[in-house]
This record gives C-alpha cells, structure tokens and sequence, in this order.
C-alpha cells in the first residue's frame, strides 16, 4: 500500500465486488439450503431483516445466545479471549517500543502505517505459516500438549479477574485461592516441556524453572492474607469495595514489594529469566517449540502477565475505585498501565541474577518478610483501621 | 540501603533516556553524504605521486582516469599479496599514453578496499570515490571494466554525520 | 560429547562453538552438580596460519592481512608490526606521524573496550547494556573513518609514517565527542557499574591474586586489577607517549568487578591522552618518502606496544629479501587464556560467562 489513492481503490475494489456478489451467494444458502439442515425459516428471516435494519441485529445475536451479556461472549470476546489476546498483542508492542527508546534506538518502524503498530499482527502471520518441528526422540503426546495447557492455564487465571463490578466471567466467594490453585499448576507445565523435549538444554532449563516456580510460590501465597485479614473476605470484590477509603498499599507495603518481586519471579521475566537465559542456554524450557507452538507459549506468557498486574491492582492498588469522571474500567486499566510500565523499565535496567542467589532470596529473605508483613496486618486490623 | 538507592538510580538512568533524541538514521530513506570536502578532485582517497603522502577521504569504489593510466600494472603487482583483484585487460579504444591499451579492471568480490593500488599508482589516476553501494545480486557483476570505472557515480546521500554536545550527534 | 564418570557423579560435556555462550572457542567442562570440576580449553577453531602466510607477502603487502585477526583494534595488532620494520630499515617516523599513531591506537582502544563492554552486558543479561555502547561506539568509528577512510581494518599505518594526514576540522569534531561520552559515562555507571545486581554477578567472583597473576603470566587489564602497576605506554614508552601525562588505572581485588572497573577507568584515560595529543601535534610531514620495494637489513628486530588486550609483541627475522623470513606474534589474548582454566575451577557454572568474558578473550586473536 504505497499511497492513500491505491488503498482507497483497493478498498473500494473489495467492497463493490461484496455487495455485489453477496447476495447472490449468500441469499440463496440462506433462503434455500439452511432449512434443509433444520434451521427454522424464523430464524434465516431475522437474519435477513437484521441485514438490512442494523439496529435489529443486536436483539437478533441475543435471541440467538451469544449476545453481549451471555456468558458465551464474555468467555470469548470481551473481557474475555479475544479481549486477551488483542491486549496480549499491544503489550508487546509497547514492551518493543518502551525497551528500545529506553536503549537509545527506534523500536519495530516498518509495519502499519503509525510507528510499527501492525508489527505483532505480522509476527502473528509468520508464526502460522512456520512449520511445526518436533524432535525426533520427544515424547509426542507430552510435547504437543503443553501449549495447549499454558493457554489454558492462563485463560482460567483470567477468567477469576473481575474488571469491574457489572463485567466479570465468574464471580466466587473464594476467587483468591482458586487462582493460587490453578497457579499452581504451572511448575507441572514447565517440567513437562523440559522432559518431553529430550534435550539436555530444556532439561537443565526445566529443573531451574521448576525450583524457581515452587520457592517463589510460597512468599506469593503469604504476602496476600495481610489483605484478605484487612477486608475480612477472599472475593476479589470485596477486596475492592474494601478499599474505598484508603489502598491497601499503605498498611501493607512490605507484602506489596514482596508481591511484587514474587510476581516477577512467577513471570520469569529479567531479572528473574534464568531459565531462558540465553547465553547459557540457548533457551530454556521452551528451546524445541517453533511456529504456533511458540506463538501459543508466548501468549500464555503475556496473558499472564495482564492476569498478575490486574490482580497487583485489585489486591493493592485499589482496584477500580477513583472519581467518577471515568469508567471504573479505565481506572483499573489506567492503574494496571502504570504497573506493566514499571514491570518493564524493571527488565530494561538489569542484569539476571544466578540460580543460587535467587533461591536464597525467595526462602532467606521474603518468607520472613512476607511473615512480618502478616503481623503489622493484624496490628492494623485490632487496631481499627481499614 | 545503598541497595535500594543503587537500584533506583539505575531504573532513573534507562527512564531519562526515553526521552532523549536519537540518532537513528532511517537508511534506505535518508542516506549520508560521505563527500569530505578536502580540496579533491575524487571526493575520496587520493595519493599524491610526487610526494608520496595522501589525501584523507573515504576509500568507497575506484575511478580510473583513462586519459593519464599508462597501464603499468604496479596497481596489479601490489594488489597480488593482499587481495589480488586487479587484472589489466585490453580495451578497445586507443590512447596515446598507453601503447599495450591495458587498463585495470577490479573484481569487488574479492577487493578489501585498502587503497594500496592507490598508493602505488606513479600517474595520479587512479582514486577512489565516496561511493559505497555495490551490492548486487549476481556475483558476475561485481568485475568492473575499465570503462565502467571511468564514470564518475552518482552519489545520493542529503544527510551528514556531525557530533554534538547534547545528543551525541544529529542529522543536520 | 558426554560422558558420565563411573559413579555417575560428573558429566563431561563441551560448551561448544556452536553456542551463544561461547564464541569461536570450546570449553570442555566437567561438572559436578553445579559446580565445575575441570575445564580444558580448545583453542585453534579459527586457526588460519597468518604467520606463516605473511612470508609469502611483501612488508606493505603484510599490513591489509595482519589486521584481520581482531578487525576492530586493528590498530592495536599493527603498531608493532610498523615498529619493527622501521627499526630494521633503520628509520623513524616523523614526530606528527607519531602524535597520529597515538590518537589512532587510543581511539581503538576506546572501540574495543565499548565493544567488550556491550558483548558484557549481553552475557549477564542487561540488554540495555548491549545497545548503549554500540551506539556510542559508532560515535567513534565515525572519528576513526575520518582519517582512516573505512570503518574498520583502516590499513593506516605503514612503515615510515601514517598514509594520510588528518582531515581538516577533526579537532573539533573529537573534542566535541570527547565531551559527550565522558557525560554518558556517568550514566553508564549509574546503570551498570553500580547496580547492584551487576555488583552482585561480579564481587568476590574468579579472584586472581598477585602471584598468580605473574606466575600465569597474564598482561594488561587483567594484570592491573590484581595490583601490579605495569603499564608499556609507560615501562618503554614508544612513539612520543613520554610526553603525554597520565595515571594508570589499578586495583587490589583482583575479581571480575575490578576487571571491569579498570577497563572503564581506561575509557577515561584515553580520552584524555587523545586531548593532549591533539594539543601537542606538530606540524610537518606524515610520512617519509619511500619509493620501491622495502627490503629490510639483514637481521632481527623486535617491538612491544600495549593493544587493548594486553601487550603485544612482534619479532621479525629478515634475510635482506622483500619478504620477511619469520613473523612471531605474540597475543594478550592467549596470555589470558593461560588464567581461565585456573580461575574456572571451583566456581558455579553460572558464572563462567561473567569469568569468560571479563577475560576480554578474543578467539580469532589467539589463533590467528
């Protein structure tokens, strides 16, 4: 698309031969053939009424059950999959631009019209049309396996995050220790990846990932019931409604840092990436995975990484409460922006650390940081505040 | 604590340099002139024969002055130890300096621009230009005849290169 | 190749060249847990004979190809060289041709020490570190080809001088990159130098003490992180480097981090004798004239510099013909590779990036 002209006639181009074979094509499917696989002919009149008066079509989708306040479309568009996946995308994008302005040099420029905004969308194709490598002495049911269970790990962590009080996809009265537990799956995935993919680097990189994952859990779990004794409920939108008055960040900011380093940890991102460290190991657990296989693990990364900063904001940043100026959508979305941006600086400014270091960090230093924090709680709590 | 305070310092130090000016130059869209303007009549490398010392420029592709080349071939004889690439091959038409018609032809596959054919020529004609693009396709093209060193390139570069105090350097 | 030992302890295996790890140079190491129990280094992947191949070549012939084994201190691998040969023609090269050479080999030496110092960051992880010197770097390639006329492998020094004087305005443009780097200097070290992860990575990490230092035999930077203040500039200064003041950066410690302290340490001192230099330049020629063929004097003839590896020496025997008869170059980068087996032992396998490359090993060098 080299001038506005060309792309204006191509458009034009696409949308006259639409309108013009379209109802050829789709009026005859419609009208003749649907009714003989037993779609009611109500059904196939709606259709055509709602064509041609859009406003029909909305109540046309909710007869149907998947309109905007069924639980088909929460679970696949907004806030769910899709929403994602799209907010997955841009994230990418922004880490791209923010590293490289941060290192003194312009990010992805090529792609889309505005500053490489297509940028991800064109990794997107690549990845689809790359072919799908599996090593000759893998276990091929355990290899194939684990893209698979890291989406859908990840999409059952989103699943529990409210957005605000009217969206949500499932709302329960113990949503915090659901998703620990289903975090908790995630050394199993990794371990898997390592083994299945005979090969000594993903090995060594899957031991390191799993004894990174289970020690940091532990402080992750202990720095969260400061708040739940502060609010008095594990329902994520009680935690919220509970800090109407004051963030929960200011009585109980020694469990946010350690929050907050825990999360990195359980992200595997620098400075705590040791297990993809990539001047030692090519890359890690994830070293035999090509083409969409690597697509899809990486997407779990990053859907991960919005579940984390959604939940940092809910438990410690107030969650969706501000001024009534805006949405309590874009306030959680404004506050989750700001802790994405630090998350990132933090990759662009430092080094990894090593494997016996961070140990001793996770079991010598947080948990007992993380126990401190759990009597200053109860200090606030007896004392009557919050 | 100096923990903490050399841990922020270093998370100051990457934020202030998001808004710092860069000095990405968008190649192949804006290119830089690499002419250095020192009195030459190449616009690159030269060597003076007669006192035997040279002319600071870039040392991009040759030009071959066909109306001084005598062909001696001293161009050929001290490129043979380094990368031997300049053969004399007969041209077509006839000088009155150069009895044989020989002239050099170059081979940029296999020449590392070092300018020593420059150094050894004892007439002034051959130099080389600013010109740095000559990547092709297609490994046979990469023999320049006689006459194809003889025409002067034509350079595009609008940009130049020039250091700053502030920003390091900037595009003009 | 891996190997398990009979109580299936410790694994052999080579971090080979074939590694992102590792350059183009092998490590067989054997560990135990994550502990390294013996290396054996495997040097010679890259090697080419050059010193053989410079008896087939004439004394200006040898200059294009003695600087291709480490092509971005190009200058550093060939003063030497110039050095001999003029000492067997029995010539000097002019005082302004010597204030050249000087600017020349410290502005390499600030090209080389930027590129270690992003290969540095790489290896422990700091991608930012990665991007700022090779951006800075360019600043002084820049410089570089502005007298040298390309951006690596220049080619600019010959026996008898330099080839080319100093383009008009250079002074300005070096003082003004001069004044910028040292400012990002400072935020160099606030993000990497003093971060405490990196300090973390590097403190009490591969200690080399002082008798080990001299018993191993290493030279430059490495030597003067261990305490001992040996500088060539200074023992034997050559080329008018007894006019220029300076002090030599040293440290005690003797570990990874004082390695690089005194590389960076470095980054400012060639700055600075760059400045005197181009203040105390005279004027003159750069070059004597030499017509023909340069064939030597009967006899040997040796010479030592300081590259920014360490120190360089070259020994050149010639029988009175156009071509030397023997070429011995000895490099700072096999010196060092004499301490890594000994510094790799007992430490954790996650450090040998941080020991490796502290080294400033560069493979090709030390295979020539």
């Amino acid at each position: 698309m080299d001038t506005f002209e060309e792309f204006l006639k191509r458009v034009i181009t696409i949308a006259f031969w639409l309108l013009l074979l379209g109802p050829v094509i789709v009026l005859p499917i419609i009208l003749l053939v649907l009714p003989q696989f037993g779609v009611p002919v109500e059904v196939a009149n709606r259709f055509l009424i709602a064509l041609i008066n859009p406003l029909e079509m909305l109540q046309f989708i909710d007869s149907l059950g998947i309109g905007p306040s069924s639980l088909f479309f929460k679970i696949a568009a907004f806030p769910g999959f899709t929403f994602a996946a799209l907010f997955a995308t841009l994230m990418i994008l922004y880490e791209r631009k923010l590293l490289a302005k941060m290192q003194n040099r312009v990010g992805p420029l090529y792609a889309g019209r505005f500053e490489g905004i297509l940028q991800p969308i064109a990794e997107l194709f690549k990845l689809i049309f790359k072919e799908l490598l599996t090593p000759e002495k893998a276990d091929k049911p355990f290899f194939w396996a684990v893209p698979f269970l890291a989406i859908a790990v990840g999409g059952a962590f989103l699943a529990l995050i409210p957005l605000s009080p009217e969206i949500y996809i499932a709302k329960s009265e113990i949503g915090l220790v659901i998703i620990f537990a289903i975090l908790s799956f995630t050394p199993l995935i990794v371990l898997t990846a390592g083994w299945a993919s005979a090969n000594k680097f993903s090995f060594i990189g899957g031991l390191r990932a799993l004894h990174q994952l289970v020690s940091y859990e532990i402080p992750l779990i202990l720095s969260t019931i400061g708040v739940v004794m502060l609010s008095g409920s594990l329902d994520l939108m009680k935690i919220v409604q509970a800090q109407a008055s004051m963030w929960f960040i200011l009585p109980q900011f020694i469990g946010a840092c350690v929050f907050f380093v825990t999360m990195i940890a359980e992200l595997e991102r620098i400075p705590f990436d040791l297990p993809e460290a990539d001047s030692e190991l090519v890359a890690g657990w994830y070293t035999e995975y090509s083409g969409m296989h690597f697509g899809a693990l990486q997407l779990a990364n990053y859907i991960k990484l919005y579940g984390f900063s959604a939940l940092f904001t809910i438990l410690f940043l107030g969650g969706w409460n501000g001024p009534a100026t805006l949405p309590p959508v874009a306030w959680l979305f404004i506050k989750m922006f700001v802790v994405i941006s630090f998350i990132l600086v933090l990759r662009g400014t430092n080094t990894r650390i090593r494997i016996d270091q961070l140990i001793k960090l996770g079991w010598v230093y947080l948990v007992p940081l993380a126990f401190a924090n759990l009597f200053i709680a109860l200090a606030v709590a007896s004392l009557g505040i919050a | 604590m100096s923990f903490f305070v050399g841990f922020f310092s270093a998370l100051w130090a990457g934020v202030k340099q998001i808004f710092k000016h860069r000095y990405t130059l968008r190649y192949p869209e804006q290119k830089l002139d690499m002419l250095m303007v020192n009195n030459q009549k190449s616009g690159g490398y030269e060597f003076d024969a007669k006192k035997q010392v040279g002319t600071a420029g870039f040392k991009g592709r040759h030009i071959l002055y066909m109306d001084k080349c005598t062909g001696c071939s001293l161009c050929a004889i001290a490129c043979e130890g380094i990368a031997d690439c300049i053969d004399m091959v007969k041209v077509d038409k006839t000088f009155v300096q150069n009895k044989k018609s020989q002239f050099p032809q170059i081979d940029y596959g296999r020449c590392v621009f070092c300018g020593f054919c420059v150094d050894a020529c004892p007439f002034d004609c051959l130099f080389m230009t600013p010109f740095y693009e000559l990547a092709t396709t297609d490994k046979r093209s990469f023999v320049y005849t006689p006459e194809m060193l003889s025409q002067y390139p034509q350079l595009k570069g609008e940009y130049k290169f020039m250091p700053d105090e502030k920003s390091g350097a900037h595009h003009g | 190749m891996e190997v398990v030992d009979q109580e299936g302890r410790t694994l052999t295996f080579s971090i080979g060249p074939q590694h992102p790890g590792s350059g183009h140079f092998r490590l067989i190491v054997k560990v135990d847990g994550d502990f390294i129990v013996d290396v054996k280094p495997d040097p010679g992947y890259v090697h080419r004979g050059a010193e053989k191949m410079c008896e087939e070549r004439t004394y200006i012939q040898n200059i294009p190809h003695l600087e291709r084994p480490v092509i971005f201190d190009s200058s550093g691998i060939l003063f030497p060289y110039v050095l001999a040969v003029e000492e067997l023609l029995g010539v000097q090269a002019p005082p302004r041709a010597q204030y050249i050479r000087i600017i020349m080999a410290e502005l390499n030496r600030i090209i080389s020490h930027l590129y270690w110092l992003a290969i540095y960051g790489i290896f422990l992880g700091h991608s930012t570190m990665f991007m700022w010197p090779m951006g800075d770097r360019e600043l002084f390639i820049d410089l570089a080809e502005a007298i040298g006329g390309t951006r690596v492998t220049f080619s600019y020094f010959v026996p008898g001088g330099v080839r080319n004087d100093l383009p008009p305005e250079f002074k300005e443009r070096a003082l003004k990159t001069c004044a910028y780097f040292e400012k990002r200097l400072k935020e160099y070290d606030r993000i990497f130098f003093s971060n405490p992860m990196f300090l973390k990575r590097t403190q009490d990490i591969g200690v080399l003490k002082r008798e080990d230092a001299i018993r191993l035999g290493v030279t430059g930077p490495n030597l003067r992180a261990s305490g001992i203040s040996s500088d060539t500039r200074k023992d034997e200064p050559y080329s008018s480097y007894q006019t220029i003041k300076w002090d030599i950066p040293v440290r005690k410690e003797g570990d990874c981090y004082a390695r690089a302290m005194v590389r960076f340490q470095e980054l400012f001192d060639s700055m600075s004798i760059i400045r005197q230099a181009l203040d105390l330049i005279p004027e003159g020629s750069v070059k004597i004239a030499m017509r023909g063929q340069i064939k030597g004097k009967v006899g040997e003839s040796f010479a030592r510099t300081e590259a920014a590896r360490g120190t360089m020496f070259y020994h050149i025997i010639s029988d009175g013909a156009t071509h030397p008869y023997r070429v011995k170059i000895s490099v700072p980068s096999f010196r060092s590779l004499c301490a890594m087996p000994f510094l790799l032992k007992g430490n954790h396998l996650a450090d040998m990036p941080a020991i490796y490359w502290g080294l400033d090993y560069w493979p090709v060098e030390a295979d020539k």
